[in-house]
């Protein structure tokens, strides 16, 4: 093998895995109640919560898997939640869109302590640190 | 709920997370020690979720009961769960896991406190 990747489920990793689980179990939940209690209401919001908690749940399979196959779903989950997280957020910030419902990505995630946020970028940077060594490289 | 309980559990969830936390900064691996407090927190939640669990199917009434059954089940699953996770692979960063499931089960406790004040006050 050429390259040999690091496992992005150990130590420090771990930690980032659990504030995943922890966030696609919550948005999991909170979409399924939604759209199945009031999805009239406010189809576009809560159409956008299932998507966050899909995207979620991606990124922590992804994460805790190992191999590249992981690895490149990890790093397209964390992207996507990136863009949704500034997407959304600025759309909602800027009251260009008239959201009837909060998502957890309204508003950069301020309901959730700004966590959403922050996390994308956690996810990038640990799975930069942990990206494949190329061999003939330093060390 | 009831309010003692709640505030009990809190603080106890809160002192989990604070331990965890110390924890992974001092480099101390969790072992033992961890999982019986986390084993004493857990039934604290457990035992609040019941009781409160009883109440609204009982008599008292919340705004969304289908959303505080939810925050109920999640409330005693994380802890446990994350807790799993955190033992299995012992390095200083099991303290820090253990750390985000307590305090994840206190936002689901304060949310379920916070739905069940709303349907006392409106109901």
């Amino acid at each position: 093998m050429a390259e040999r990747p690091r496992a992005t489920a150990t130590g420090p990793g771990r930690v980032l895995i659990a504030v995943y689980a922890v966030f696609a179990l919550s948005a999991t939940a909170r979409a399924g109640v939604q759209i199945a209690t009031r999805f009239g209401e406010a189809p576009l919001p809560y159409l956008l919560s299932a998507l966050a908690a899909v995207v979620y749940v991606l990124a922590t399979v992804g994460l805790a898997g190992t191999g590249p196959g992981a690895r490149r779903l990890a790093w397209a989950a964390v992207v996507f939640e990136l863009v949704g997280v500034l997407a959304v957020g600025t759309l909602t910030a800027a009251d260009a869109v008239a959201f009837p419902a909060d998502t957890v990505w309204s508003r950069f995630g301020a309901g959730y302590g700004y966590v959403p946020l922050v996390l994308p970028f956690l996810g990038l940077w640990w799975l930069r640190r942990t990206a494949p060594v190329r061999a003939g490289g330093v060390g | 709920m009831i309010e003692p309980l709640v505030v009990v559990v809190l603080v106890a969830l809160a002192a989990l997370a604070v331990a965890g936390a110390a924890g992974t900064a001092t480099g101390r691996v969790p072992g033992r020690t961890e999982r019986l407090a986390v084993g004493v927190v857990a039934g604290l939640v457990a035992l609040q979720a019941v009781i409160a669990g009883v109440r609204v199917l009982g008599a008292a009434a919340v705004s969304e009961q289908s959303t505080f059954l939810i925050y109920l089940v999640v409330s005693v699953c994380v802890l446990p769960i994350t807790t799993q996770f955190a033992l299995a692979e012992p390095t200083r960063w099991g303290g820090l896991v253990i750390a985000v499931g307590a305090v994840a089960t206190a936002v689901a406790v304060w949310r379920l406190d916070g739905l069940w004040a709303a349907g006392v006050a409106g109901g």
